[in-house]
């Protein structure tokens, strides 16, 4: 074959190898290059974690002193009070307080006990997990079992809802539901009088489904997909029904993945905050729109120590979520996943017929509650009294030439939010990437910094809001002399706290999926690690890291909670601030500006699709 | 002084532990300069982690690895001077094949001077794939990608090329015709060769030595004509090729004897040879060793030994039994018939398979003990 190439050459070459294989002048020089590049991964690791200490730890521990070191004492008073409050704890806050139990059962019983905050942020909670849970397995079925045209872009929109900015979808939602909303539109025109839904504890479930269904359809969608197709065909031939084969093999593998969205979702929807800013309005307050409330009020000890609390709850489940993770980790990679069915029924059986009418009563409410909240912005920013018209967006521009200094200048908005998603993914990406590195690799401790890494994405924007406010914008006393950081600086940590674990999450699974055994190849032709993560794992897996890039940015784009703490009473405000400063007021210039950042989101999407966001492991 | 040359590689009583399971436990090998090493034996027996402790990618819970004499704890794989090939070739992907083979270039000046692309262009050739340093490593076939792992590892001029299962995924064929390529390879650059293999015939072929190891430790060391004449343990008796082993209690011992009690087949050199009852037969077995055995055998010791099936003779008048043949495998040249003896089976290879009751027999001497409990 190839030997005819040079066929003569062999002998004397390999008599010039065997000379010099075992001779002391091959022996690796080494360069200060060398050195430099040893000790990088350590330098780079040393670095992201006093990164994540100063704009993550520090400012958050500056949140839990606030809420128990009051006017320079020591105390446990406000945690406390909080607790014991009925106001906050409902009915059970009694026996904190030390009431007798019979009486406060009585009155749990009882139809005009309290709930308190917490207990209706719970409850709220409780009813969005099972919507977004009733939403999201159609979609999974759906998804896993149909062929169809545009699946698997429909498969790649269920990660759509994760880079739109929440306030933006609060827009929709009140282009949607509000009183001149679509959905009266249509009622009228029908002739069925109206409703009015804003403001309503349906509103806000309804939009935190929006958000968290395609998470549950996602994560469903991908364990369905990796159930064996032999193992359901092994069960059908041991004499199972379709229905006991789907009971006994498919569904105990879906599960794990169900339980996880809802745990996921109810996590996520705990804590929530412009959703409820935008729909419920202070009526219909959650924990978390207090705490910000707490804020605005200049109440920092009350609000870091009603933060904490809610901190606590959403880690104490996140955590037995983990824990019945680990023990349920028998994720069988599919060899054959099961077939998909057509779309259109191949016979008019009832069998084949009843699944697909299903699913086409289910496309009708997925419409109304996936599409229509943004069609409706969309219609909304571009119609005006007279029909049609430019009007919203031509507010914008004028606000922009002739509005005062105390006004919300779109165009600073906009430059605003474009300035911090660059400088925020300048820094989220880098962390990112090196988190992922740090997170994939085996050593004693990894689970602690995997931990420590990964606790921002539980802690809300607005603690960290807070915590940048108090601990870095306020200033710092260093050696006599005060340090301070800007509020436009506070922004840019805050967003790149809440971006690099998207970077983290991409890239990891990336990194992960790397057959280990090519880092140990480029190792041992004498790359020192840092060098093999550049020249081996990075270029193989930079898609995702283009991916993960794309969903900092977005994040940074869409942030909310911690960007109104940090931006209120400065002139640092974002698309999103800017929204949420229009919306009570002028829905017309609120939409318009929601379509705006629909669009620079939409694109971060296009990225994150096409460069491997069906990787991110969530 | 005169002192000999230190083991090219050695493992001074090495452990390695993962949390409870102990994957290697005190293992102590040396591994001689220019030699071609062989660990082989069953999968989880420790092979890979003995290799990966020797790269650099684990390090040991205790003792000490050696290169050249001198200790390599601490030392990263990048400076270990080994050239690795893995069982999937880890060919870097994005990378063309001469990329790969290029790549431990960056690091060092190729050995003997000259560019880096003569000496890839060298090692290419070397392994019969001159004029393919442009292809992508996802259009060459499973053969062609595992000799430019071959070359990118030796690229360097390591001192010693580690091998891990580097033909297992290959089919039969082929792994025949690479594992001779490897040999030759070796011979040629005389470099030190570790090699890992779950196949026993596959190092009996190759190597100048063989490790037989079982969990974590090697059973024996030997070169490969000892590892299957004089197995030292029954495990390595069984796991090299086929055998037979039998059980049972000494009830004679012999120093001396006679020629033709000895050996059927013509051997003149007189040794000894003890009858072992197995249940209510007493079969001749020579005993191993040149110094006295009767020293170290003696009357009432439980003797564990084994026969070849191809030193099992039909007809044969010494240590005859009646066995029933159960079934017979034909494989080409032989067939290997299993036989039912007592409720034990044994196992005979012939060219020409008998049926029915067959008595069979061996010579004392081509029995090999492999345990002695007194």
């Amino acid at each position: 074959m190839a030997r005819d190439f040079d066929g003569g050459a062999d002998g004397a070459d390999s008599e010039k190898m065997t000379e010099t294989a075992s001779s002391p002048s091959s022996k690796r020089g080494r360069t200060v290059r060398n050195t430099i590049e040893r000790r990088a991964i350590v330098g780079l690791a040393v670095a992201t974690i006093a990164l994540l200490l100063g704009i993550f730890y520090y400012p958050v521990a500056t949140v839990f002193i606030d809420s128990v070191l009051v006017d320079g004492r020591w105390t446990g008073r406000v945690f406390v009070s909080i607790l014991q409050d009925p106001f906050y704890f409902g009915e059970p806050a009694r026996l904190l307080a030390g009431e007798q139990v019979g009486a406060v059962i009585e009155s749990v019983l009882s139809p005009d006990r309290r709930l308190g905050v917490i207990g209706f942020t719970a409850y709220q909670a409780a009813l969005s997990t099972v919507a977004s849970v009733a939403l999201g397995l159609p979609a999974a079925y759906l998804l896993a079992r149909y062929e169809f045209p545009g699946r698997r872009t429909l498969r790649s929109l269920t990660i759509l809802p994760f880079v739109l900015p929440s306030i933006m979808v609060g827009v929709g939602f009140v282009a949607t539901f509000g009183r001149n909303g679509t959905l009266n539109a249509v009622l009228g025109a029908l002739g069925l009088g109206q409703v009015n839904l804003l403001f309503t504890l349906e509103a806000v479930v309804i939009a935190h489904a929006f958000y968290n269904a395609p998470l549950v359809a996602r994560v469903t969608t991908a364990a369905w997909e990796s159930v064996d197709a032999s193992a359901v065909e092994t069960a059908r031939s041991l004499g199972a029904s379709p229905f006991r084969a789907f009971r006994d093999v498919v569904a105990p593998q879906l599960y794990p993945s169900v339980l996880m969205g809802a745990a996921l979702t109810f996590v996520f929807t705990f804590s929530t905050f412009p959703i409820v800013l935008a729909l419920g309005g202070f009526q219909l307050a959650t924990v978390e729109v207090f705490v910000y409330r707490l804020i605005r009020d200049l109440e920092y000890a009350e609000a870091a120590a009603l933060a904490l609390i809610e901190l606590g709850i959403s880690l104490g489940l996140l955590y037995a979520y983990l824990c019945y993770e680990a023990k349920h980790t028998v994720r069988s990679r599919g060899i054959r996943p099961l077939p998909r069915r057509p779309l259109t029924p191949p016979s008019f059986s009832v069998r084949e017929l009843l699944p697909r009418m299903g699913l086409a009563v289910y496309a009708v409410v997925a419409l109304a509650v996936f599409v229509a909240p943004i069609a409706s912005m969309i219609l909304a920013s571009l119609s005006g009294p007279e029909g049609l018209t430019l009007a919203n967006y031509q507010f914008l521009i004028d606000r922009q030439t002739t509005g005062a200094s105390f006004q919300v200048q779109p165009w600073d908005a906009v430059r605003n939010s474009l300035l911090f998603g660059v400088a925020s993914l300048a820094v989220a990406l880098p962390m990112g990437v090196v988190v992922a590195v740090l997170t994939t690799r085996d050593y004693r401790g990894r689970k602690l910094v995997d931990a420590v890494a990964m606790a921002p994405l539980a802690v809300s924007g607005i603690v960290v809001g807070l915590g940048l406010l108090r601990g870095l914008v306020f200033g710092v006393e260093v050696g006599g002399s005060r340090l301070a950081v800007g509020g436009g600086l506070a922004i840019i940590a805050a967003h790149a706290v809440a971006g690099y674990p998207f970077v983290v999450r991409t890239v990891a699974p990336g990194l992960e999926g790397v057959d280990h055994t090519l880092v140990e190849s480029a190792r041992a032709l004498g790359a020192p690690r840092a060098r093999a993560l550049l020249d081996i794992e990075l270029p193989l897996v930079w898609p995702a890291v283009i991916a993960g890039a794309a969903f900092a940015f977005a994040i940074s784009i869409g942030e909310f909670s911690a960007t109104i703490v940090l931006a209120s009473g400065t002139n640092q405000f974002t698309m999103p601030i800017a929204i949420e400063r229009f919306i009570g007021r002028r829905l017309g210039p609120a939409t318009a500006m929601g379509v705006v950042l629909l669009v620079v989101t939409s694109a971060s999407f296009l990225l994150i699709d096409r460069l491997g966001g069906d990787e991110v492991g969530f | 002084m005169n002192r000999t040359a230190p083991p090219a590689v050695e493992l001074d009583g090495v452990t390695r532990r993962y949390g409870e399971t102990t994957a290697v436990e005190d293992l102590s090998l040396s591994v001689r300069d220019g030699e071609f090493f062989t660990l082989v034996g069953p999968s989880g027996c420790g092979k890979t982690t003995t290799l990966r402790l020797i790269a650099g990618f684990e390090d040991p819970t205790r003792g000490e690895v050696r290169f050249g004499g001198e200790s390599v704890t601490g030392v990263p794989p990048e400076d270990r001077d080994v050239g690795v090939v893995f069982q999937n070739y880890a060919l870097f992907p994005h990378m063309t094949v001469g990329e790969n083979v290029a790549y431990g270039l960056s690091f060092t000046d190729p050995p003997g001077g000259g560019s880096d692309e003569a000496r890839v262009r060298e090692l290419l050739e070397l392994v019969d794939l001159g004029g393919m340093a442009d292809r992508d490593p996802d259009t060459l076939s499973g053969g062609q990608q595992q000799r430019v792992a071959m070359a990118r590892a030796l690229a360097p001029g390591p001192d010693v090329l580690l091998l891990d299962e580097p033909m297992s995924a290959l089919d039969a064929k082929l792994r025949e015709r690479l594992r001779v390529q490897v040999r030759e390879i070796q011979q040629e650059l005389g470099i030190t060769t570790i090699y890992v293999t779950h196949d026993q015939e596959e190092a009996l072929a190759v190597s100048d030595r063989v490790a037989v190891m079982r969990d974590g430790t090697p059973e024996q060391v030997a070169p490969p004509r000892t590892i299957y004449r004089e197995p030292a343990t029954e495990f390595v008796a069984t796991f090299v090729g086929d055998n037979n082993v039998l059980s049972g209690t000494v009830t004679a011992v012999r120093s001396t004897v006679r020629a033709e009690d000895a050996d059927n087949s013509g051997d003149e050199s007189g040794y000894s040879i003890a009858g072992v009852t197995v249940d209510d037969t007493t079969l001749s077995v020579a005993l191993n060793g040149d110094s006295d055995p009767t020293a170290v055998v003696s009357s009432g010791d439980r003797l564990t030994f084994c026969v070849r099936p191809e030193r099992l003779a039909v007809d044969a008048d010494r240590n005859a039994v009646t066995a029933t043949v159960t079934s017979a495998e034909f494989l080409g040249e032989t067939t290997r018939v299993h036989l039912d003896w007592e409720g034990r089976e044994l196992l005979l290879r012939v060219e020409d398979p008998p049926t029915g009751a067959v008595t069979v027999g061996f010579a004392p001497a081509d029995a090999h003990i492999v345990d002695r409990q007194p």
